[in-house]
């Protein structure tokens, strides 16, 4: 049986935010590394500003971004559309999950569809979309939400059928009755894998949102890249770029890892790869 | 405290691994006096887990009935509390919430399912540990909250089902004691599976040994409590006792 940090005292508190301190600057240095590499060669080969923009230019780029607002418009509306698409996909992709994961006929019967749809799940479905829902704010929330929806079902599934039967049965032996079974057991002994969906599904999503954003809307990341792109500004371009990777990061390590942690940690359980 | 009663009861599945219908409890009747303790040896296969089983409502029943009360029990139920092999704690509730499950779901507001749940704590020596997580817990410790767990829902009947088996040697000499100790103060009913013939000498006022999914007898055990092992293990009644239900099991 392990203990976890919870019991242990101030000093290794302390020990672990040095830690985590120093696991950020590990984390930062490659990356650092690779801009190093970027102010050198530019300038030694003298790469025309068409092909790859000088560090300098996508500093001022930036900035330019920065100062009118056109960043925060963009970084605005793609987070709305993340943010919107996947409360819908976890909204409906949990009580499928649950249900398959509850009644084996429901799950046979939906598996194939599944294994079908998860395929095309994502930017396959942006033509049909735009045709649904117009160019713009649905069709691209349509789109995540679809990114969302396939992985977060089906790792409610796998989180309801990991738990073990002999803990329905002391539920039920204690006097649980359906809906306590859901609140009480099915659903906080899915957590940890429903979070681990959400936080693959949101992975693709993001993708997917780039994608979309390029071709069917008039805002956000995405957009900000392919217009660049009419006028050869590869400085907005590969701004833009480091934006979706950071930000992304950022969503990653500041809000999914440590909720998949919290959960799993918690509640001393095992990933199951 | 009401009395249970099985009466011919039987448990016939298909088996498909063996492409046949197997019988793992062919006849069993059985009175439990209220406040009783029985225990339940028998050798694998017998069906003792099954027959508790059927009586926790976890598996359906093919003939026969069981009765509380005079009447018929189907699927789980608050009346007769289970203590799990496996422990079957809530890994994502504290201990606090683990034993206060029961009260919960008949409705009984936070504070004084709380107050419970903390006596029960009491109890079993616990409540330093309210406030801990299951898998913070020794599995002896972790066996304590659901022995009380199951105790403070105040069942009819309290099923047992090898509790004690997955824990270490000492440590399970410790926790029959401190059951013996809390049956004493609280006479619940209990019917205690186990293949560990001392432990079911030890703990019960009646030993019912099964072979094959029958009854093959049954033995009062009239040691004096309160009992520990110390004495027990000098004491000739209990060695004899324990021979001859060893014999029985042996032989079945």
């Amino acid at each position: 049986m392990q203990v976890t940090g919870s019991l242990k005292g101030r000093s290794s508190r302390l020990m672990r935010s040095v830690n985590s301190l120093a696991g950020a600057a590990m984390f930062v240095a490659p990356l650092l590394a690779l801009v190093a590499i970027w102010a050198i060669v530019v300038p030694l080969f003298n790469v025309n500003p068409r092909v790859f923009p000088s560090v300098g230019a996508v500093g001022a780029a930036a900035l330019d971004s920065i100062r009118d607002g056109t960043l925060f418009t963009h970084v605005g509306a793609s987070l709305l559309r993340v943010g919107l698409g996947t409360l819908i996909g976890i909204a409906t992709a949990v009580p499928l999950g649950i249900a398959m994961g509850v009644s084996p006929t429901v799950a046979a019967f939906l598996t194939p569809l599944f294994r079908f749809f998860s395929v095309l799940a994502g930017i396959a479905w942006i033509p049909i979309a735009t045709l649904w829902f117009g160019y713009g704010f649905g069709a691209i929330v349509f789109v995540i939400f679809n990114a969302v929806f396939f992985v977060v079902a089906y790792n409610t599934l796998l989180g309801v059928r990991t738990i073990p039967h002999t803990l329905r049965n002391a539920a039920a032996s204690l006097g649980a009755g359906r809906w306590a079974l859901l609140t009480e057991v099915l659903l906080p002994g899915a957590l940890p894998n429903i979070v681990t969906g959400i936080r693959t599904g949101l992975g693709f999503a993001w993708r997917g949102l780039i994608a979309a954003e390029m071709i069917a809307t008039n805002v956000g990341l995405g957009y900000m890249l392919f217009v660049a792109r009419d006028f050869y500004r590869t400085e907005v371009i590969v701004f833009g770029m480091i934006v979706i990777g950071v930000l992304w990061l950022l969503i990653d390590r500041l809000l999914l890892v440590p909720l998949e942690r919290a959960t799993i940690e918690r509640w001393g359980m095992v990933r199951r790869a | 405290m009401k009395t249970l009663s099985l009466r011919n009861l039987g448990k016939t599945y298909f088996d498909p691994y063996a492409g046949a219908h197997v019988t793992a409890v062919h006849d069993v009747s059985l009175d439990v006096e209220p406040g009783e303790f029985i225990s339940v040896v028998g050798p694998s296969g017998c069906g003792k887990t099954t027959i508790l089983n059927m009586i926790a409502g976890f598996i359906p029943y093919s003939k026969g009935d069981i009765l509380l009360d005079g009447k018929p029990v189907h699927g789980p139920g608050p009346e007769r509390g289970v203590v799990f092999q496996s422990f079957a704690l809530f890994p994502w509730k504290t201990v606090l919430d683990n034993v206060g499950f029961g009260p919960k779901m008949r409705g009984v507001p936070k504070a004084e399912r709380d107050r419970i749940a903390r006596e029960y704590l009491a109890l079993a020596g616990l409540s330093h540990a309210a406030h801990r997580y299951p898998n913070e817990l020794s599995g002896g410790m972790q066996q304590r909250v659901g022995v009380v767990r199951a105790l403070a829902n105040n069942p009819d009947v309290l099923l047992m089902d090898e509790p004690f088996a997955s824990v270490d040697a000492q440590t399970r000499m410790t926790l029959q004691e401190e059951l013996t100790r809390i049956w004493q103060e609280r006479k619940p009913t209990v019917i205690f599976i186990t293949h560990d013939v001392p432990e079911a000498v030890f703990l019960a006022n009646r030993v019912v040994v099964l072979s094959k999914g029958r009854v093959l007898d049954e033995i009062a055990v009239d040691l004096p409590r309160p009992r520990v092992w110390d004495d027990l293990v000098k004491d000739d009644r209990f060695k004899q006792l324990s021979a001859r239900v060893l014999q029985m099991v042996r032989a079945a």
